[in-house]
């Protein structure tokens, strides 16, 4: 059947199936057998059902098309340069390992099968603007599927066993009432499973979907499902700080990830993947970068209200532009919006993938349950945001380009200092998570595509491995502390085989040169492209190379440090060590897959060129296998790495630095041939600079935290001491006015009234005195007035005559 | 169940029936408060009733009341004299933009007054003035006469002082009193602002075809040919705004026209009601006073009303204005979603928090209308704008929802143990978890996850507007961080910790069957429309688009040929005065024209 429509509904079913799942549990988990425990199964039936639709697909398509193997990929010699950028002409680097190569490179140069998009269903439409759910189904998103499927498999039936406890009454020693007493509450075993099959939803959608607007709408939910998870103990404060850390630091990524897809929105009208880089790599410019017509238009944009304004009617005027635009675009026009876009994008890589300086988050999530840690804070999720950068990969320039490798130096290096000194066994974990996450984005930074990703997958095994290595280490001792722990290899063999495993896996073990496990040809093929930058770009250019190597060599540190502390020597808690078992074989199991896995996962199938790295290499965008340079900068094509000048050179560096780190913890902690506490006093500014974090939580807390609640008081004080205070004092006004009014009212206007009324009533009152019935009275009145009016007339009348 | 097929009664009947019960209840006996209530809460289940089948698509023959889908027109107007003296009619008809929200009004009143239950005190009074009130709100979003408008914008606003007045908390008469005169205040500059439209329209402006579509019997026209006929009709002032030669851009004060001074007034009188930083300030107090269903009124419908009379009234009759304004618009818009989201962050009383949330929410509203993308350098595009505009309408259907559902949740929580101190919850999820589960659904609506209605409204505001500003559009997309931090604060105070802090723990029992039927339906909206926008979009972009494919040919009609002069003056005034060559068409003209535009090229780079 045909793949176009067969694959989109495998993968679709694997998606969706969590999701029914999810809301099953949500409305009747509790009534799911015992406690809730048959939502586990429900759960862990899903999502085995999409690990095995996901492996069938990925069958399917190796089928159809068959990768290449590692010899055959990509042997096109040139760097381009940026289309409209700022590009030099002579930047094309000549192929100098395999002259034969440069005469057939484009016959050699294995064109990728397309990938398979489409869409499901519209969100809203707006005019030519759309929103939709789709599918971009490649080889990276089949890998991807297959690599989340398996391991999260793995942690459903492991947290059979971890869990187990949420089936009955817990009680929670890390929470006291404040009567003293612990807590004690109901089991919430089916919302674990629950809050799972949201996660396994969410980050299938974030993979298979088909434009960056549902990458951020999946992107959201796995945070929020991460929040549910790190807060799963929610009675526990740190718990829920933790939580709403992780999801509020991963909103300052998603801000700038949300600033890049406006950008997008604003300037080409999509999201879908395949649309977006047709526009940046257009086939006419043989895939080269190029600053699409709808920035340039959108820089421009006075130039074209010129233009509009002036020209007689719209069709000159768009003809006009038509011609003005390649001007544009040489001018450099548009070019400042695509690489907003990807530095936009790519913080939204840095909130969700712990690179610096947003890594704080990651370390405090592990206050979640340990599947959890694994499951979502080591392989899948927060590789999220490096599958992301691996999926924009075309989309960025040089400039951005050495953001990425720059951000991924200092994480890496930064993180792996932290983890030699941390003492919580899974802040080790957490720690060596967001390290070899910064391996990921250096690697892509520095043009590494395959490698970064090849590591994503690599590291999914072997870190979800160690994680719930830890777990079950966890399990049996009841605490995180490694001084409590030692000895343990004798009591659980399984768990300190299986993660010697992961140890090696991390560190790189291998035979140089030939092969080893997982983790030598992912973390190899890193540190040759680093390499390889470094010799094309000069001393300063080196440093990635050498603090990279020398991060390995921390990573091998600390990584057996670890082992050594849990496994090795004899028991240091009495009380943490009678209570050690053997995990049950729900947890072992998952153990024993994983361990497989992290030590193949590099490999290719034996005859074929079936392997993980063939299949990303099939996925590869187009036009991203020549490298990309500037005037300053030149990001060498990947497959130049592969050459002997830069793999022999590398991978012994590689081996030999590993091996240091892993004979210092040996005589540390292995053979105590060496003092740690000696180390530690005599390094003391080091170790506490590593061991407080490099102060990063403080200077958050003083430079952001602490302002912004500044802010919002002094906000909210504005609301009541400005403007109410405003809004009062004038309906106090207008109360005095009032009042005022009254009193002139009362003083002057009834006041005159009433003063003619009184002054009226005192007079008729005075009148009436006169009128006391008295005839002679009134007699004598009438016979005084007659005579005062006869004196009053005669005067008057006599001056008058008189004057 | 059929309608009749006569818009006079079936809006009628919807707007009034509500009124009617209350004349009734003013009959029946004080004593009977659960008949009373029983009664109201059926009433306006009825009138919730009739606007679904309204709703409900499907009714393709034009005698049919349903909602016509896919078009942009007015629908079912009827237009009835009233004051034939002044011209005012009894004008009703309802179109995309005001049926989500007639819908929205209907839906949450049947919950609020289900919400009412519990109010003991004065039943009779409460269910009458709440009935009166339901009558305003309907009304103001069905009038299509200004003066019919303007009468119901007032008719609510009595009902509502009373409601907040009488049965509000502690400092109720002073938030009775602010949220009435902040309103009066809003009402005024309406009023001036209608007057002054009133007597600058003339109807013998406009053609017979234009007569019709706006409802007027062109022999009115006839029967006084002298002298302007003025007219209060929301559809043909709008007409008269967009034709070329205006009769509203004659100057008025200090070198604006009438439409400039017009679009202000009604514009500030509208942004009270949204509530606008900065008067803003009666809605926090309004919102912890009022008893929680008014709260959900207030806060699902009441706000609603600024941003339809915006959409409704400021654009389409002063788009001259507005063009000119619309930085002040989205400026105000942002200003309030970053001020509402700082203010919310401080607070301590969970209902003040909420309501703050409210203004920062509501300022997406103003900044989605606001973003006028139609211009000479976007090519004349309203794709962008009708995101934005799409946006803010849905938004406040999706806001409505949300504010709603956190509001009753508080109440919830309040009636229980008679407090709203933030900082005295905690471990409500443990006793409460039916509850708590829907709380934090409705709070993460709020804060805009994905698959839940917050979303959707945010993301389209804030993607449409980089084409308008970027630097607007750094400063809407930075609120996301702000709004993650309160709620998520909030719902570790309020629902998660170890134990409950405060007092009257005790009476914390489980949610009873009414109240889960009250937030259930208000929880699924909230993931229907997350998931399938278009359950809004597609009763709301016909008649959006129409209002921009208005402002479309009101640029290309009137601002560009006015550009044109203008780039044309310039370029003359420069060829006498100091450059004797002939000026470069390519390179921007350095005066008018340039400053028209400089906001955009700046951040466009």
């Amino acid at each position: 059947m045909n793949l176009d429509l067969l694959l989109p509904r495998m993968l679709g079913l694997a998606w969706l199936l969590p999701l029914a799942s999810f809301v099953l549990i949500l409305f009747f988990g509790r009534r799911m057998g015992r406690a809730g425990k048959g939502a586990g199964y429900l759960a862990t039936g899903a999502i085995l059902a999409g690990t095995l639709f996901s492996w069938s697909a990925m069958l399917l398509w190796v089928a159809d098309y068959p990768p290449p193997g590692d010899e055959l990929v990509h042997h096109a010699p040139a760097v381009t340069a940026v289309e409209g950028g700022h590009a030099t002409e002579n930047q094309v680097v000549a192929d100098h390992h395999e002259p034969v190569a440069e005469a057939d490179s484009h016959a050699t140069h294995v064109e990728s099968p397309a990938p398979i998009s489409g869409e499901w269903y519209a969100l809203c439409q707006f005019g030519s603007l759309e929103i939709t759910i789709g599918y971009y189904i490649d080889a990276l998103t089949l890998i991807m599927f297959c690599m989340v499927t398996l391991v999260a498999s793995c942690i459903h039936i492991y947290s059979f066993g971890y869990m187990h406890e949420e089936l009955e009454e817990v009680e929670d020693p890390q929470v006291t009432l404040s009567n003293g007493k612990k807590l004690r509450r109901k089991g919430r075993f089916h919302r674990f499973y629950q809050y799972l099959s949201l996660f396994c939803f969410s980050m299938l959608g974030l993979v298979i979907a088909g434009n960056i607007a549902m990458v951020f709408v999946f992107w959201e939910l796995v945070g929020i499902c991460s929040y549910f998870l790190i807060g799963f103990y929610i009675e526990r404060k740190s718990a829920s700080n933790a939580a709403n850390k992780a999801f509020i630091v991963n909103r300052v990524g998603d801000f700038g990830f949300l600033v890049g897809l406006m950008v997008i929105w604003a300037t080409l009208g999509t999201f879908s993947f395949s649309q977006i880089f047709e526009q940046v790599r257009p086939a006419e410019a043989e895939h080269a970068l190029t600053v699409p017509d709808g920035m340039v238009a959108l820089s421009a944009q006075s130039e074209i209200e010129q233009i509009v304004i002036s020209a007689p009617d719209q069709k000159t005027a768009l003809a006009q532009i038509e011609t003005k635009l390649p001007d544009w675009r040489a001018q450099g026009y548009g070019y400042g919006l695509l690489v907003v876009v990807g530095i936009g994008v790519f913080c939204g890589c840095v909130g969700k993938s712990a690179q610096f300086p947003l890594h704080v988050w990651l370390p405090d999530a592990m206050e979640g349950p340990t599947p959890v840690s694994a499951l979502i804070h080591a392989a899948t999720m927060v590789a999220a945001g490096v599958y992301l950068v691996g999926r924009f990969y075309p989309v960025f320039t040089p400039e951005v380009l050495m953001v990425i490798a720059v951000i991924g130096l200092i994480t890496l290096f930064m993180a792996a200092t932290i983890a030699i000194t941390a003492t919580d066994i899974k802040q080790v974990l957490a720690y060596s998570t967001v390290s070899q996450l910064g391996y990921m984005t250096m690697s892509l930074g520095l043009g590494g595509w395959l490698a970064g990703l090849f590591h994503l997958i690599t590291h999914a095994f072997f870190k979800s491995l160690l994680f719930l290595c830890s777990g079950s280490v966890i399990h049996a001792v009841g605490t995180n502390e490694m001084p409590k722990m030692g000895g343990l290899r004798k009591v659980m063999p399984w768990t300190a085989t299986t993660m010697l495993v992961g140890c090696l896996a991390i560190s790189g073990a291998g035979i140089p040169l030939l092969f080893g496990l997982s983790g030598y040809h992912s973390k190899d093929s890193i540190l040759a492209q680093a390499f390889l930058f470094g010799q094309e770009n000069g001393a300063t250019g080196n440093l990635f190379f050498w603090f990279a190597a020398a991060g390995a060599a921390i990573t091998a540190f600390y990584m057996f440090r670890l082992w050594y502390m849990t496994f090795a020597g004899k028991p240091r808690d009495a009380h943490a060590a009678e209570h050690a078992h053997e995990s049950p074989w729900s947890m072992v199991g998952p153990l024993v897959v994983l361990a497989v896995m992290a030590t193949v996962a590099g490999w290719n199938l034996p005859f074929t060129g079936l392997g993980a790295r063939p299949l990303i290499e099939q996925a590869r965008p187009a036009g991203t296998h020549l490298g990309i340079a500037n005037e300053t900068l030149t990001f060498p094509a990947e497959h130049l790495s592969h050459s002997h000048e830069v793999h022999v050179p590398t991978s012994l560096i590689a081996f030999f630095t590993a091996l240091g780190g892993f004979l210092l913890a040996t005589a540390m902690y292995g053979l105590k041939r060496l003092d740690p506490n000696q180390a530690r006093r005599r390094f003391a500014p080091l170790y506490w600079c590593f061991k407080r974090k490099w102060w990063f939580d403080e200077l958050y807390h003083a430079i952001f935290v602490r302002p912004v609640l500044r802010i919002a008081d002094a906000v909210a004080a504005t609301d009541r001491g400005l403007i109410d205070r405003l809004v009062d004092s004038i309906a106090y006004g207008a109360r005095s006015l009032a009042a005022a009014d009254d009193w002139i009212d009362r003083t002057f206007v009834d006041g005159t009234v009433n003063g003619i009324a009184r002054w009226t009533y005192a007079t008729g009152n005075w009148f009436r005195g006169l009128q006391s019935g008295h005839l002679g009275q009134y007699i004598v009145t009438a016979a005084v007035g007659m005579v005062g009016l006869f004196i009053l007339a005669t005067l008057y009348w006599s001056y008058a005559i008189a004057g | 169940m059929f309608l009749p097929n006569n818009p006079l009664v079936v809006l009628s009947l919807v707007v009034f029936l509500p009124a009617a019960a209350a004349l009734l209840i003013c009959f029946l006996p004080k004593g009977s408060s659960n008949l009373i209530k029983t009664f109201s809460f059926c009433v306006t289940f009825a009138v919730f009733l009739v606007t679904l089948l309204i709703a409900i698509p499907g009714g393709s023959d034009a005698e049919s009341l349903r909602f016509a889908m896919g078009n942009g027109e007015i629908q079912h107007a009827f237009s009835v004299d009233w004051i034939p003296s002044f011209n005012i009619y009894y004008f009703f008809g309802i179109d995309g933009i005001s049926f989500p929200l007639i819908i929205l009004t209907s839906f949450l009143c049947m919950l609020a007054m289900a919400a009412s239950f519990p109010i003991e005190k004065h039943v009779k009074a409460y269910c009458i003035l709440f009935l009166l009130l339901e009558t305003g709100m309907l009304g103001v979003f069905m009038a299509l006469d200004f003066f019919l408008f303007y009468v119901f914008w007032e008719v609510m606003l009595l009902p509502m002082y009373f409601l907040i007045g009488v049965w509000g908390g502690p400092r109720k008469e002073y938030a009775a009193i602010k949220f009435f005169l902040f309103t009066l205040v809003g009402s005024v500059l309406m009023l001036v602002a209608l007057l002054m439209l009133y007597f600058a329209s003339d109807l013998n402006t406009l053609s017979p075809q234009q007569l019709t579509a706006c409802k007027i019997d062109s022999s009115v026209v006839q029967q006084t040919p002298e002298g302007p006929i003025h007219t209060f009709n929301l559809l043909a002032l709008a007409e008269m705004g967009q034709m070329e030669n205006s009769p509203f851009d004659q100057d008025l004060l200090w070198g604006k026209s009438i439409q400039w001074w017009a679009f202000l007034l009604l514009l500030l009188g509208f942004l009270v009601k949204v509530p606008a930083v900065p008067i803003h300030t009666w809605l926090p107090d309004a919102h912890v006073e009022a008893p929680t269903p008014i709260s959900m009124i207030l806060a699902g419908v009441l706000l609603k009303m600024g941003g339809y009379g915006i959409l409704r009234i400021c654009y389409p009759i002063c788009p001259a204005a507005a063009y000119e304004l619309a930085w002040f618009v989205c400026g105000l818009g942002a200003l309030s979603m970053v001020y509402g989201a700082f203010a919310a962050m401080a607070q301590k009383d969970f209902k003040r928090l909420v309501a703050y949330s409210s203004i920062s929410h509501m300022g997406y509203v103003v900044l989605g209308m606001g973003v006028w993308t139609i211009t000479a350098g976007n090519l004349m595009s309203t794709d962008y704008w009708s995101l934005g505009m799409n946006g803010a309408m849905f938004q406040m259907v999706a806001h409505g929802i949300s504010s709603a559902g956190m509001f009753f949740m508080v109440g919830v929580i309040y009636e229980r143990v008679h407090h709203r101190d933030l900082d005295k919850f905690g471990g409500l999820f443990a006793k409460m978890p039916i509850y708590s589960g829907m709380a934090m659904g409705i709070f993460f609506a709020a804060l805009g996850l994905p698959g839940l209605c917050g979303f959707i409204g945010e993301v389209l505001v804030t993607l449409s507007v980089w084409k308008y500003s970027a630097v607007l559009a750094v400063i809407s997309a930075s609120v996301v961080i702000l709004t993650a931090a309160y709620i998520l604060w909030t719902i570790q105070r309020v629902y998660l910790g170890p134990e409950y802090k405060g007092p009257h723990g005790e009476s914390l029992h489980r949610m009873t069957p009414r109240e889960i039927a009250i937030g259930a339906p208000l929880l699924a909206l909230a993931v229907l429309f997350g998931v399938w926008p278009r359950a809004v979009l597609d009763y709301t972009t016909p008649s959006v688009n129409k209002t921009l494919g208005d402002m479309a040919v009101w640029m290309e009609r009137v601002e560009l040929p006015r550009l044109k002069i203008e780039r044309e003056e310039t370029l003359h005034e420069e060829e006498i005065t100091d450059n004797p060559i002939a000026p470069d068409l390519t390179k921007p003209a350095p005066s008018s024209v340039s400053s028209l535009t400089s906001r955009e090229t700046e951040s466009a780079r």
